[in-house]
């Protein structure tokens, strides 16, 4: 056993002394989430998919803010990537799932390279950094007219992801988008989960609550930390591969600044560095423009969420998560 | 040579611009540690106000009405004001707004970590820019310039036109900085500054009232950006996106200048107007990707000087 082993196992302890509350949470939402294709019409069913593959770029945003500690404003930018990347793989010809695949992989890389000059620089840095690029992402779209579709957009061409005959969803391919959807989320879940309790997951917790301790610790930070960056980026590309499946038209206007700020504003409201936390941080894009609309006093949603951001971090700091009692892994300094 | 110094001219409007909104930032970093990611927004709001202070109700040059115009031409005194007068109060507004927030939302926020401090701010960038969008709507204004914009206002130096403008937002620029920096040198507001931003937990120690003078670093630095969104017009016009894009111009240029250096603010936005106006020119990038080079400009001062041109070099204690 490492020393690195020895410093975390308290911390480990720490966070799982409600595993009970959370499994109950986790089989719940599995009940929750089935019986929508069972009574939804085809138009809500591909509405509630969407929000699916939403809580996938939010647990993304949550892997490298929460349990890394690397602050990004720009990982709607990832979503996009995934998105343009699926539409020009499928043009190539290839098979749905290996352009999917394909797209993920190559968000991943695209993370990579993008954060690789962000592995020298510390906290508020990156920050700014993502959110420049989130910025600079849509003028740089409409410039790649012949992938993107320039200013109005492309189509993608998901004509063939159709069910299989044996499972007699013929004529309900929403119904089929939609496991589907979930499906992939819960892998990525389950990849996230066993990362966290790996020694990798380890390390990035080390050096997200002391990053000049875990270097002293022997820990590679740049390398462990560009892993958590090309991990997240590519579950934030499939996001965006499965967006573009569910949508199939999409423009740089998808993928614009507030985006990224919503995304991450949900992995916040959620709780950072938790699971669940990416689970409700969705709930809550749903629930406030839900609960704006039967108030009826403010005719804008973002003022309502923003506002939302603000005062969670008073009342409960830890996010909504964090206030179901599993208030083991707040991100510290 | 004629072109390149028009390009340099129209580089430093821009420049004036970035430098002011980077000061802002750089004031309250310098004494909170804090990169406020709503400076922007807070400018913005502040901007429209001046609109709002400014305008006669009814339609404006596009056909939009104001809202707000003729609620302040029943309210405010000798309403629609002068465009000097109305910038004046929007920095007045900015004040008052940046230490309303600094009171109430940062405060109570002391000690707290800094990823739950960021989180608020970027919170408050998503709901002040809803607001904005919410109130005044998307459209875009032209903001009337407080100096002669006419198309003769210009000094001609070696054939490329100095315009009026230009030298006009250098001026209150500059004296801008000599204010504020009478103002640190010779106040015993300054003072307490000064010694907050050197070492707080001792400056407390000997009795320097941190939290009033936290309250009025916020309220200058909330100005000084209220006047760079409201300089921005005669050159290009208000919508509710526009703070967005002059913030991240501001942070290159307070990065690149150094987070907790003035001075470096002023230098960064110069090198940051120079190079979005001449990089189109000469590097061949194409004009709506001028982001681009001072976002570029900004991940290399971060990668190869992390603390800027003129920033102090921290120490990190283990």
């Amino acid at each position: 056993m490492t020393v690195i082993d020895q410093l975390t196992e308290t911390e480990a302890e720490h966070t799982g002394h409600r595993p009970r509350l959370a499994r109950v949470g986790w089989i719940l939402l599995a009940i929750v989430l089935s019986v929508p294709p069972l009574v939804a019409d085809p138009l809500e069913l591909t509405r509630l998919s969407r929000l699916v593959v939403l809580v996938l770029a939010v647990l993304g945003v949550n892997l490298l803010t929460g349990y890394a500690g690397l602050i990004s404003l720009g990982h709607g930018v990832f979503v996009g990537v995934g998105a343009f990347a699926m539409a020009n793989l499928i043009d190539q010809g290839l098979s749905l799932f290996v352009a999917g695949l394909l797209a993920t992989v190559l968000t991943g890389l695209i993370g990579l390279l993008l954060g690789l000059p962000a592995l020298r620089v510390r906290g508020l840095y990156l920050a700014l950094i993502t959110f420049g690029i989130a910025l600079a992402f849509g003028p740089f779209v409409r410039r790649l007219g012949s992938w993107t579709g320039g200013v109005t957009g492309r189509t993608v061409d998901n004509e063939a992801f159709v069910p299989p005959s044996f499972l007699g969803l013929d004529d309900q391919v929403h119904v089929w988008r939609y496991l589907c959807c979930l499906v992939v989320v819960a892998v990525w879940f389950l990849i996230v989960r066993n990362l966290i309790r790996s020694r990798m997951g380890r390390a990035i917790r080390t050096i997200r609550d002391n990053e000049s301790a875990a270097a002293t610790f022997g820990i590679n930070v740049p390398a462990v930390k560009a892993g958590a960056l090309t991990i997240s980026a590519a579950m934030t590309g499939t996001a965006g591969v499965l967006q573009a499946i569910l949508n199939p038209y999409i423009s740089h206007a998808d993928f614009d600044a507030f985006l990224s700020l919503r995304l991450y504003a949900a992995a916040v409201v959620g709780g950072l560095g938790t699971l669940l936390g990416a689970v409700f941080g969705v709930i809550a894009l749903i629930v406030v423009p839900f609960l704006n609309d039967a108030v009826g006093l403010i005719d804008n949603e973002a003022v309502v969420f923003g506002a939302g951001l603000v005062l969670i971090t008073f009342v409960a700091p830890t996010g909504v998560a964090g206030l179901f009692g599993r208030n083991g892994n707040t991100a510290g300094d | 040579m004629e072109l390149f110094l028009q390009r340099c001219f129209d580089g430093m409007f821009n420049g004036a611009i970035y430098a002011s909104l980077a000061i802002a930032i750089v004031m309250i970093f310098r004494s909170t540690g804090l990169l406020n990611f709503a400076q922007g927004e807070m400018a913005m709001m502040s901007g429209y106000i001046a609109l709002v202070l400014l305008s006669a109700p009814g339609a404006t040059g596009i056909g939009f009405s104001l809202n707000g115009t003729g609620w302040a031409e029943q309210w405010v005194p000798f309403h629609p004001w002068p465009t000097g007068v109305a910038i004046v109060g929007a920095v007045l507004f900015g004040g008052l707004l940046g230490a309303f927030i600094e009171r109430f939302i940062m405060r109570p926020l002391d000690g707290k970590s800094t990823l739950s401090q960021v989180n608020v701010t970027i919170g408050l960038l998503i709901m002040l820019n809803g607001l904005t969008l919410w109130i005044w709507g998307p459209f875009a204004r032209s903001f009337p310039s407080p100096f002669p914009n006419g198309i003769d206002d210009f000094v001609s130096i070696g054939g490329a036109r100095l315009r009026y403008t230009t030298i006009g937002v250098w001026i209150v620029l500059l004296v801008v900085i000599a204010g504020l920096g009478a103002l640190v040198q010779n106040t015993k507001t300054g003072l307490a500054f000064r010694a907050i931003t050197s070492n707080r937990e001792s400056a407390a120690l000997v009795g320097v009232p941190i939290r009033r003078t936290l309250t009025v670093g916020w309220a200058i630095a909330a100005g000084i950006g209220a006047l760079s969104a409201s300089l921005v017009g005669g050159a290009i016009v208000l919508e509710p996106l526009t703070m967005m894009k002059m913030l991240i111009y501001a942070l290159a240029a307070a990065t690149i200048g150094g987070l907790d250096s003035p001075l470096g603010a002023v230098v960064g936005g110069f090198i940051v107007g120079l190079a979005q106006a001449l990089a189109p020119g000469y590097l061949g990038i194409p004009t709506e990707l001028t982001l681009l080079p001072p976002l570029g400009a900004m991940v290399l001062a971060l990668v190869l000087r992390p603390h800027g041109l003129f920033g102090t070099v921290p120490v990190n204690r283990v």
